[in-house]
């Protein structure tokens, strides 16, 4: 294909493949669209002249405008695509746009003389300008740290880099950057873009060249990923118009998805369009780009329509207003009412779905819970809640009652006595008693299994400070009055008739204290033998105490 | 409940919903300590649910916040005591 201009010329003299930049790989290159093909082969690169033999320069985007630039670089992209393979010939490709640079720019005299230096490219395909090739070579080796990577991979990657790096204006140097970033991105897929793309010929170039690796990947996705990876490329670089040309280059690119001259046709008008941030709708790609991108926003308004949208379904005020306004279509007198009646139906509407909604966040917090009935759920909400509270109640006694289950040691018996105090009241959620080491002795209180807790507390711990406990279990009487809890205590204890024997050991280790402490608690739950300072006494109170909490 | 709810399937849902549904926010009332505490009679059952959702999210935190104090607890002490028992009951 040939849609260089008359100003690629030199191009087409050079014979250098523009393909041939894509042409890295060793592989024989594809030649489609009749472009030449560089091929890598074991550090050199042989240049298969295709139909044209143009040698696409990436960096000419510099200097080139861009139509001229474009083309090569539809050209070499669309060969490129065809290439598929991301071979790192960019030493093939670098002296390949080094010629055409050297061709055609008058920039690079400076630099190309640096880059006369490698010849690194000395053995590309491009006798006619071995020269031109070995200072295109040498730039882009210079610019490339290794100068001379057998597969290029090296130079491509050093190449990118530096590209980025060296966005410096030696033009034949960037041009060969360029070129070798160009390169890398037909290798790369299109991951990166050349670096110094500071011109809008360079950005489509660039595009031209993601855009025609993106095909190689699949229309959409190419188009995809080249948008992103042309943004992330050019965010270094000052082209985030080129990413959006580039973008758009490749979409258009991708979906045209032929690596046709017409294609490159296309893209080349794309890209000259992009330079304008705008598809250029000359081909059809550039076009449905467009279309494609409006969609997008057009679905995400969609989209966002729909879920205010939703979300006023649900609110009730537009079930409120939509009835409303349809009452206010008919006749005011009968809209009257049944305004009326639909204000009040959409108020219980309302209504319900609030509960409802609340339902359903309570089902979720409820686990296992698979019921889909209001009542049953309720019911299950309700006994998960009363579980809760008491594994709640017990672990906080336990908690409180570890530290002073240390100092229990003096009282070894002391410690089987924690009474399972009874939950006076399920709901309220306050031990009665800290767990108690007696619970140890006697057995281990099952937390969800109603455990009662002993308004008695740890003796030991108290011994000393019996109205350290106090307090807790003062606490927990004022609920335990409120509450008719016994009743429920009576039902639920299974470690009931554990508690008396806690309670002996208790009594007959407790103190005074302890008497003191339950007589509190006794007295809170009405217990009638509860101050009883004595220990026979308190035994008594003890045992009565969870008897008579049980009783209650 | 299940035998009202069973007589009143037949009369419909919403014959269902309000009885069973009244009874169990009271129920569910009475659990809450916030609600409890206030006048109960005027509580929407949006609200109770509402209470109770929150209520249950309390406890669960509680109970985590708890567990983490029990198992530092239990680190602190001999596995083998009566004390270590009682706490992992507690952890369970």
């Amino acid at each position: 294909m040939n849609h260089c201009v008359p100003d690629f010329e030199m191009e087409d003299d050079y014979s250098i493949p523009s393909s041939s930049i894509l042409n890295r790989a060793k592989k024989p290159s594809m030649p489609e669209d009749g472009i030449m093909e560089l091929l890598w082969q074991n550090g050199q690169v042989v240049m298969q002249s295709q139909n044209q033999r143009s040698f696409k320069k990436p960096s000419p985007f510099k200097y080139l405008d861009a139509g001229q630039s474009a083309l090569r670089e539809i050209r070499s992209s669309s060969h490129h695509q065809q290439q598929q393979q991301q071979q790192q010939q960019q030493s093939v490709t670098d002296h390949l746009f080094m010629q055409e640079d050297e061709m055609a720019s008058w920039l690079h005299n400076p630099l190309s003389d640096a880059n006369f230096d490698h010849d690194f490219c000395a053995d590309l395909l491009y006798p006619s300008s071995p020269t031109a090739v070995a200072p295109c070579v040498t730039s882009t080796a210079t610019t490339s740290a290794p100068p001379t990577p057998p597969l290029g991979r090296v130079p491509q990657v050093s190449a990118s880099a530096m590209v980025p790096a060296s966005r410096p204006p030696i033009p034949p140097a960037r041009r060969n950057e360029l070129e070798s970033t160009r390169i890398q991105n037909f290798g790369s897929l299109s991951k990166e873009q050349p670096g110094p793309s500071n011109s809008k010929s360079v950005a489509r170039e660039v595009t031209v060249v993601d855009s025609s690796d993106t095909p190689a990947v699949a229309p959409e996705s190419g188009a995809s990923q080249a948008m992103p990876c042309n943004t992330e490329a050019a965010s270094g670089e000052d082209n985030n118009n080129a990413c959006a040309n580039m973008s758009f280059a490749a979409v258009a690119y991708t979906q045209s998805a032929a690596v046709s001259v017409g294609a490159s046709k296309d893209n080349i008008a794309t890209c000259e369009a992009t330079v304008t941030s705008s598809p250029g709708g000359s081909s059809a790609s550039a076009s449905a780009e467009p279309t494609a991108q409006k969609t997008g926003p057009a679905e995400d308004r969609k989209r966002k329509g729909r879920e205010p949208d939703d979300a006023e379904c649900h609110s009730e005020d537009a079930e409120f207003e939509s009835p409303e306004t349809k009452k206010q279509s008919r006749g005011s007198s009968s809209t009257k009412r049944s305004r009326a009646a639909e204000v009040h139906n959409l108020s219980e509407r309302r209504r319900r779905d609030r509960i409802n909604e609340k339902m359903r966040a309570l089902q979720e917090l409820i686990p296992r819970c698979n019921k889909s009935d209001k009542a049953s759920m309720l019911d299950e909400a309700i006994e998960y809640l009363k579980s809760l509270q008491l594994q709640v109640q017990m672990m906080s006694m336990g908690c409180g009652m570890l530290p002073m289950m240390f100092p229990q040691h003096y009282m070894p018996t002391m410690g089987m006595g924690i009474g399972m105090g009874m939950v006076m009241d399920m709901g309220l959620s306050r031990p009665m008693m800290p767990f108690h080491n007696v619970m140890a002795g006697s057995g281990l209180p099952t937390p969800a299994a109603s455990a009662h807790l002993d308004p008695r507390f740890p003796m030991p711990a108290f011994h000393m400070s019996p109205q350290v406990p106090v307090p807790d279990p003062s606490r927990i009487q004022p609920n335990n009055q409120s509450d008719a809890m016994l009743n429920p205590l009576g039902m639920q204890n299974p470690n009931q008739p554990r508690i008396p024997s806690f309670a002996d050991p208790y009594q007959q280790y407790m103190g005074l204290h302890q008497m003191q402490l339950h007589p509190p608690q006794c007295q809170a739950t009405a217990q009638p033998s509860s101050s009883k300072p004595s220990n026979s006494k308190g035994a008594e109170n003890l045992e009565n105490h969870p008897s008579g909490d049980m009783a209650r | 409940m299940s035998s009202r709810r069973s007589r009143q399937s037949t009369a419909g849902v919403s014959r269902i919903s309000d009885d069973q549904i009244i009874e169990l926010v009271s129920k569910l009332q009475q659990l809450l300590p916030e609600i409890r505490d206030r006048r109960s009679d005027k509580v929407s059952a949006s609200k109770v649910l509402q209470e109770t959702c929150n209520y249950i999210r309390s406890l669960h935190r509680e109970v985590d916040d708890l567990s983490e104090r029990l198992s530092q607890l239990l680190a602190t002490i001999d596995a083998d005591s009566a004390e270590a028992a009682i706490i992992r009951s507690l952890i369970m």
